[in-house]
């Protein structure tokens, strides 16, 4: 009798998860976007014949319902602490380092030599085109590899740039590897996000401004104010697990003044800092609006310098920083806009000429870096 | 569609099963028969109409074999039926390697058809042929019910993976299959511990293998170099033998009983005890179809040595069609010839772990052959194994990754040994309350623990490619 009521059981249990969650997940609405994953999650596909006898139909409903699927968050947390318990130390692409520091992993298999003469070779033509200057921001884990993970691998960046600087000359690099090194044990990256804090963009502002030999502006670091405490950011996300917020903290100095900012022609607001995206998950839109194709700002120094930026995200926590340089900044950000960035430019470009500033990191230089002439 | 996925365990599952166990009797067979063709369709729509053709060729031919019985055209029509079904499997399968062949050795320049292979067609193609050939035999009878017949191929437990189940072993079940509640709680537990197996231990150490057959050879330490022909080696055996531990629960769902397929072949203590252990039910079809046929051993030891050579060589190319996946075959059947010859006794008279290392050896070097692309890559491979790579015997990488999963690998290859096996055995057969409490807590916990952690893995990855598709 024992033997039965157990089979019964058994049966009973995996029966009933089964058909719970397939309820739950059929009641469950669907999203168009996930926070979490930052990502657009696939939509219920068109039913027709065609796509049906060509498979398409097959594939994109699979798809669709596991991107779909009721609880997805929870079920990656699940996972994330199965990993964790299994003692492993880099879970979805992210590094669990010491100090409760997430580090995005980058394997040095990923990057091949081809890319990095190709995006060199683009970038170098940039500079001479403009004779501009380079930032390109070192990642977690090259800065803050005594929080790595024992033995743990990642792409060698700093050979990455010394090539590069001796590609496009010393005079037109700016070298941030050495100053975040020289400070890594301060919070210079986030411990959850992938993005440097924008104490970090102080210190490459600093070296910024010693390369091109001006007079860095006074931001005071112990003055900085604090716009949120928990802020979860992507790389958190890849692992959901419950943890603490990280801080996102601004210079007061850069709201003294008046600054009008336009993003993509259309809106015009007041400030660098958007509070709205402060509510959401993506806190990290709070510097600049989160990305867009074309930003102008105008500041209210009048030395009628204007600079323009070619970037990537990182830059946004930066760009605040160089208002006192310029009256005039214009910001590109590649990933979202389309043509010839050359003829672009020249149409901005002032009779006295420009200053112009690449900004990215050194991943997503080796990505995304294009220059169409 | 596969086992290991959101669609499948969420939606077909519960539907189809709702469905099967409401209708009646007279009506299972159908309803089989048509979430089968759903399971199949799924993935290649129209490759369903070649499973039908195979499945009308096969049932006609059977009928036509048994009507002229023992007369000549009998022989005629059973070599019909093999070379439809060999055609089949050849055009689908062979055709490109055979034209790439060709121009390589002739310089000419035929296009390749790049044809998608049909899932499961290496499968279901043997099933088939086991039928006409035993009803020829007089080893089964012959089914006259299309329906019936229909199921014994299409059944979608083991349709794309196997077990190869020969017509006879479930000659009996085909028209009435009834499952009680003893099957269905096995075969539950069963399906989950196959997909824990597959999701959880598979495609985890797939993920060091694929980083570590990604990396340039030249480079690597030997630590690196066998951590990941170790993991390769369980990622295919937690795999494919997962596979048919839910196609075997399944089966048993709806009152089937299938051949199993795997049996610990990782403790094997010579190379012809691996071929008794792994992938059963292939390594028995041909024993049964082509090795005995060809006179076995029957014929002198020289026969014997040839029909093992043509016998892996077949299963070398059965697994793909690929010159790497023939020298895997050739590979086997050179040492089984050394063991017929006089390894095998040399072996026999050494203790047990002497047998077990050199078959794990050769177990291991034949994955280097069947897991990559190609022999240059192979050769590259052999040479890091063996400290031609970088040269050094460990660095950072390989201590890293072995680290990273020391935990994996301990329970993979407690695994896959019989030890777990053994203690739940005895600890169902010991009657003290002690033991049966453990074991009846166990028995309820830990099948929804495996089942909530499959799905986790499951929904958390979009690597979930099945090796056996390529076959």
């Amino acid at each position: 009798m024992d033997e039965k009521r157990n089979a019964i059981l058994t049966v009973a249990i995996i029966c009933a998860m089964l058909l719970v969650f397939t309820a739950a997940d059929l009641f469950n609405g669907d999203r168009i976007y996930s926070e979490t994953e930052n990502r657009v999650l696939a939509s219920r596909p068109e039913f027709s014949q065609e796509s049906v006898k060509s498979g398409e139909f097959g594939a994109a409903y699979e798809e669709y319902i596991t991107d779909q699927f009721v609880g997805r968050d929870k079920w990656i947390g699940i996972k994330t602490a199965s990993d964790i318990l299994m003692q492993k130390k880099d879970i979805n692409g992210v590094y669990l380092g010491q100090d409760g520091y997430l580090i995005e992993q980058h394997l040095p298999s990923a990057y091949e030599s081809v890319q990095v003469t190709k995006r060199t070779a683009l970038l170098e033509k940039l500079v001479h085109d403009w004779n501009a200057k380079v930032m390109l921001v070192p990642t977690a884990d090259n800065v803050l590899t005594d929080k790595l993970p024992a033995n743990a691998a990642y792409y060698d960046q700093e050979a990455l740039l010394a090539y590069v600087e001796e590609q496009i000359g010393e005079s037109h690099y700016i070298d941030v590897f050495s100053v975040l090194k020289e400070h890594s044990q301060e919070e210079i990256y986030y411990r959850t996000d992938h993005h440097w804090t924008s104490l970090g963009a102080y210190y490459g502002y600093s070296v910024w401004a010693q390369a091109l030999g001006v007079r860095p502006y006074d931001y005071s670091v112990s003055r900085m104010r604090t716009a949120s405490e928990d802020f979860l950011g992507t790389l958190h996300s890849r692992l959901n697990l419950p943890m603490k917020g990280d801080e996102i903290t601004y210079f007061p100095e850069t709201i003294k003044r008046p600054v009008t900012v336009t993003y993509d022609f259309e809106e015009t607001m007041d400030t660098y800092y958007q509070e709205s995206y402060l509510e959401t998950k993506n806190k990290y839109g709070f510097f600049l609006d989160d990305n867009h194709a074309f930003t102008e700002i105008h500041t209210s120094y009048r030395n009628g310098k204007t600079l323009f930026v070619i970037k990537d995200s990182y830059a946004n926590s930066l760009i605040p920083l160089l208002t006192p340089h310029y009256q005039t900044i214009y910001v590109v950000d590649l990933r979202y806009l389309n043509g010839s960035l050359y003829e672009f430019m020249q149409t901005y470009e002032p009779e006295g000429g420009m200053d112009v500033l690449v900004v990215y990191n050194c991943i997503h230089f080796l990505e995304d870096f294009q220059y169409y002439e | 569609m596969v086992f290991s996925s959101i669609l499948f365990l969420f939606r077909f599952l519960p539907a189809f099963f709702i469905c099967y166990f409401l209708v009646p009797q007279r009506m299972k067979n159908f309803i089989l028969l048509l979430g089968s063709l759903i399971f199949y369709a799924w993935g290649e729509p129209v490759y369903i109409v070649l499973m039908l053709f195979s499945i009308l060729s096969d049932y006609i031919h059977g009928i036509l074999i048994d009507k002229y019985r023992n007369r000549r055209v009998s022989v005629f029509l059973l070599i019909s039926s093999i070379v439809i079904n060999l055609l089949m499997l050849g055009f689908f399968k062979y055709a490109d390697f055979l034209i790439g062949t060709v121009n390589a050795l002739a310089g000419t320049s035929f296009a390749l058809l790049e044809l998608p292979l049909p899932i499961g067609i290496s499968f279901y193609t043997f099933q088939t042929m086991s039928y006409t050939i035993d009803v020829y035999r007089g080893e089964a009878k012959v089914q006259k019910n299309l329906l019936d017949f229909s199921v014994f191929v299409t059944m979608f437990p083991q349709l794309i993976a196997g077990p190869i189940v020969k017509y006879r072993q479930v000659e009996a079940q085909l028209h009435r299959h009834k499952s009680d509640l003893y099957q269905i709680s096995a075969g539950v537990k069963r399906f989950v511990a196959g997909l824990a197996k597959k999701v959880l231990i598979a495609n985890n150490l797939g993920v060091l293998w694929t980083e570590v057959s990604a990396m340039n050879y030249g480079e690597i330490s030997v630590l690196t170099a066998w951590l990941g022909i170790f993991a390769f080696a369980f990622q295919i055996y937690f795999d494919f033998s997962g596979y048919s531990d839910m196609a075997i629960g399944l089966g048993a769902c709806l009152g089937f009983t299938f051949p199993e397929n795997f049996n610990y072949p990782y403790i094997s203590a010579s190379v012809s005890e691996f071929w008794r252990r792994w992938h059963i039910t292939l390594s028995s079809w041909f024993r049964e179809y082509v090795y005995i046929p060809l006179g076995g051993n029957r014929k002198g030891l020289s026969r014997q040595l040839v029909n093992i050579l043509i016998v892996w060589a077949l299963t070398g190319i059965w697994h793909g069609a690929d010159i790497s996946f023939l020298a895997w075959g050739l590979w086997f059947a050179l040492l089984l010839i050394l063991e017929k010859l006089f390894l095998g006794k040399v072996l026999s008279k050494l203790p047990k772990a002497f047998g077990r290392i050199y078959t794990c050896l050769a177990v291991l070097l034949g994955w280097v052959l069947f897991g990559l692309d190609s022999l240059s890559q192979a050769g590259g491979f052999f040479k890091a194994l063996f400290g031609a790579g970088s040269g050094v015997l460990f660095d950072g990488q390989g201590l890293y990754l072995g680290r990273e999963y020391l935990l994996l690998f301990a329970i993979a290859a407690i695994g896959a040994t019989p030890f777990i096996g053994a203690i739940l055995k005895k600890l169902e057969k010991n009657r003290t309350g002690y033991a049966i409490a453990l074991y009846r807590l166990g028995e309820k916990v830990i099948p929804p623990l495996l089942l909530l952690l499959s799905v986790a893995y499951i929904v958390d990855a979009s690597y979930n490619p099945f090796l056996y598709f390529r076959f």
